[in-house]
């Protein structure tokens, strides 16, 4: 009993503890605090979102939550207006029905890496989009294909089979990943197509850019993609992929740069598309699957006035927060176009 | 029999005074407030569901169910190979789990010594705390490897034979990983239910076999599994109920394909995780609309599943009055 009682006191201390805090951090908050901002989306850039999350409400004074439930579901949530903003990695064009009254912003920039486990091959092997399209149409089906084997004279590729991998969600890594294929093959183009999530021919899935990587980790002889970011927290391989100048480039933040040199004409509606750059002494360096990716806000928003400085401070100074985390700063002209975008919320 | 009439007569005497009788109707009120909004909730998701359902119901028609396919860029959605999969995965865990969670509860009821019966019981019902995400990832890092390299080549080359156990999948992750996740998950559900079933068994029964001279095994034959049969068999339905709907684990390990392969290491996909992986991110409105298609066709199978249930349960449930 005595031990009960003294159990019980314990109980209640914390008890009391606990609500005292979050009185204190609750006024805090609300002294500090000139509103407050709810995101949805993407999960490709969740990392680069959650890192503005405090600055943000050390800079504005705006307490920013984001829920990285996906591209597509953020799309849904800004169309239905249940969120201030929404994280894309498609366009909205994308999306039926799309969100007609949306503004859409390019907020961050990387690309997405083709990874593999080949057991006794070094990293970087190389690889071509039109390699890449067989394979993941099933038509290349072993390592040492005379195909793969010419884009990596002098080494020895083994005979052990491909395990195609594949993301079993929707996602929009996969639609920067199809978009490349798309580009680089019409047969992939006619038979199978661009989307968040398609028929795929060939392979296995893995749930989320985890799944993706836990299968090609385990699995001797898979080829799998996932962002850039999540390529290098991983420590899988990645190809070297060769871009249409002719040069095999590695998924690194120079080489993304390299390929936002294509920054000048961004579609009327906000979209960007830095897939597979021309051939251009300009892009010689691009990395050939790089991508934007988009915040989506309502023209008319009960937010408008906080929601502007948020993504102003987010192409501006929230870049500072991306190379940490493989996300290249926007490139000068896209903030100018960006800053022109975010004036048509009111 | 008499405990029974006791019970029943305590219940039926008419509640005197007016503080027991206000409690009586509050209570009859919130009990049946509850009841109603169970059926109100059921009703309303049906409906919501059918809503949701209606652009892909209009376009695809009835030709879904069987339709194999599911390809977002064309517009063109079928269920076939859900069904399939589901089904290959639920029965599949249900012919595994069965006999073995018998035997735990036989085990843990019957043979085990005191000692370790307290430990073992707690640690098979540990294995329903685990959270699914957390089995899904065993499944891939952990299982999905040594069905690969070791029990699947096997099983290819003693089965080889049945196109079931055809060759091995490279990556670990399909059909049959999915079978034993579901194993691993539905097993305490039906071993807990007939561990408390068998303790349900009067000892005056079973001593009265033994005392006949019956060995042990023929005690639980001819006793303790005809006297708990409808139990057994409800705590089974349950277990496939669990089996038809978890989304999360099967996720993980099944491998998303679209398609039929009687190859149970090929990589399939069920209708709730197919649900699961793609609700968020559908890309069109008809495949959002197509993806809750799917979620009525994964209700009316439970409803179909429990009301074979309640069937059974009330035909072994008869035969056993009969027998008695």
């Amino acid at each position: 009993m005595p031990r009960n009682g003294k159990l019980v006191r314990i109980i209640l201390v914390l008890g009391a503890v606990a609500v005292a805090a979050s009185f204190a951090v609750t006024a805090a908050s609300a002294k500090r605090s000139a509103g407050s901002l709810k995101g949805a989306g993407s999960s490709f850039v969740a990392p680069l979102v959650n890192a503005w999350i405090a600055p943000v409400n050390s800079d504005l004074g705006i307490s920013m939550s984001y829920n990285a439930v996906g591209s597509g579901g953020g799309v849904s949530a800004i169309t239905n207006k249940e969120v201030d903003f929404g994280a894309s990695d498609a366009p909205l064009s994308v999306f039926s029905p799309t969100c007609s009254t949306c503004v859409q912003i390019p907020w961050a920039l990387s690309g997405t890496a083709v990874l593999y486990n080949l057991p006794g091959a070094k990293n970087l092997l190389k690889i071509s989009g039109a390699v890449l399209a067989k394979i993941y149409m099933g038509q290349i089906k072993k390592w040492n294909d005379p195909a793969l084997q010419k884009l990596n004279k002098g080494v020895n590729l083994p005979s052990t089979a491909i395990t195609v991998v594949h993301r079993s969600d929707s996602s929009g890594t996969t639609f920067n990943f199809t978009d490349f294929l798309s580009r680089v093959s019409p047969a992939w183009k006619s038979k199978v197509g661009t989307n968040t999530s398609v028929a795929w021919p060939a392979g296995v899935g893995g749930n989320k850019s985890a799944g993706v990587a836990g299968i090609v980790h385990q699995t001797p002889g898979a080829i799998g993609y996932a962002d850039v970011a999540y390529s290098t927290i991983a420590h899988l391989n990645v190809f070297k992929v060769l871009n249409r100048a002719g040069n095999y480039i590695i998924p690194r933040l120079k080489n993304i740069k390299a390929a936002s040199a294509l920054d000048t004409h961004p579609a009327k509606d906000g979209s960007l598309s830095i897939v597979n750059p021309p051939k251009n002494a300009k892009y010689a360096n691009a990395y050939p699957i790089s991508t934007y990716t988009y915040v989506d806000v309502q023209k008319n928003s009960a937010n408008a006035a906080n929601l502007k400085k948020l993504i102003n401070w987010a192409v501006t100074k929230g870049q500072a927060f991306g190379p940490k985390l493989i996300f290249q700063p926007l490139p000068a002209a896209v903030v100018a176009f960006d800053k022109k975008q975010i004036a048509k919320v009111r | 029999m008499s405990t029974l009439d006791t019970t029943t007569d305590v219940a039926r005497r008419p509640l005197s005074g007016r503080r027991a009788h206000l409690g009586d109707l509050l209570l009859q009120g919130a009990a049946g407030l509850a009841a109603l909004g169970a059926v109100v909730l059921v009703g309303l998701i049906a409906y919501k569901i059918v809503q949701g359902a209606k652009l892909s119901l209009s376009t695809f028609g009835l030709g879904f169910i069987t339709h194999v396919g599911w390809d977002p860029v064309h517009l063109s959605f079928g269920a076939g190979s859900f069904l399939f999969g589901t089904a290959i995965t639920s029965i599949g865990a249900l012919i595994l789990a069965t006999p073995l969670s018998i035997g735990i509860a036989l085990f843990l009821t019957e043979l085990a010594p005191g000692g370790i019966r307290g430990p073992v019981t707690a640690l098979v019902e540990t294995l329903a705390a685990i959270p699914s995400v957390v089995i899904g990832l065993w499944g891939i890092l952990v299982l999905g490897p040594v069905l690969r390299d070791h029990v699947e080549p096997f099983l290819h080359s003693a089965l080889g034979f049945i196109p079931l156990f055809g060759p091995p999948n490279s990556a670990g992750t399909g059909i049959f990983t999915a079978i034993l996740i579901l194993t691993i998950m539905i097993l305490p559900i039906i071993s807990s239910i007939s561990r408390e079933l068998f303790l349900s068994v009067p000892g005056e029964l079973k001593e009265g076999a033994l005392g006949l001279g019956t060995t042990r095994w023929e005690m639980v034959r001819g006793v303790v599994i005809p006297y708990t049969r409808g139990g057994v068999a409800a705590a089974v339905i349950l277990g496939l109920g669990r089996a038809l709907g978890e989304a999360i684990a099967v996720a993980q390990v099944i491998g998303a394909f679209t398609g039929i392969s009687w190859n149970l290491f090929n990589p399939g996909n069920t209708l709730a995780s197919m649900i699961a992986l793609n609700y968020q991110g559908a890309s069109s409105g008809l495949e959002l609309s197509s993806l809750i298609y799917l979620a009525l066709i994964l209700l009316v199978f439970s409803i179909i599943v429990n009301i074979v249930a309640q069937l059974i349960v009330r035909r072994v449930a008869k035969r056993q009055g009969l027998a008695q």
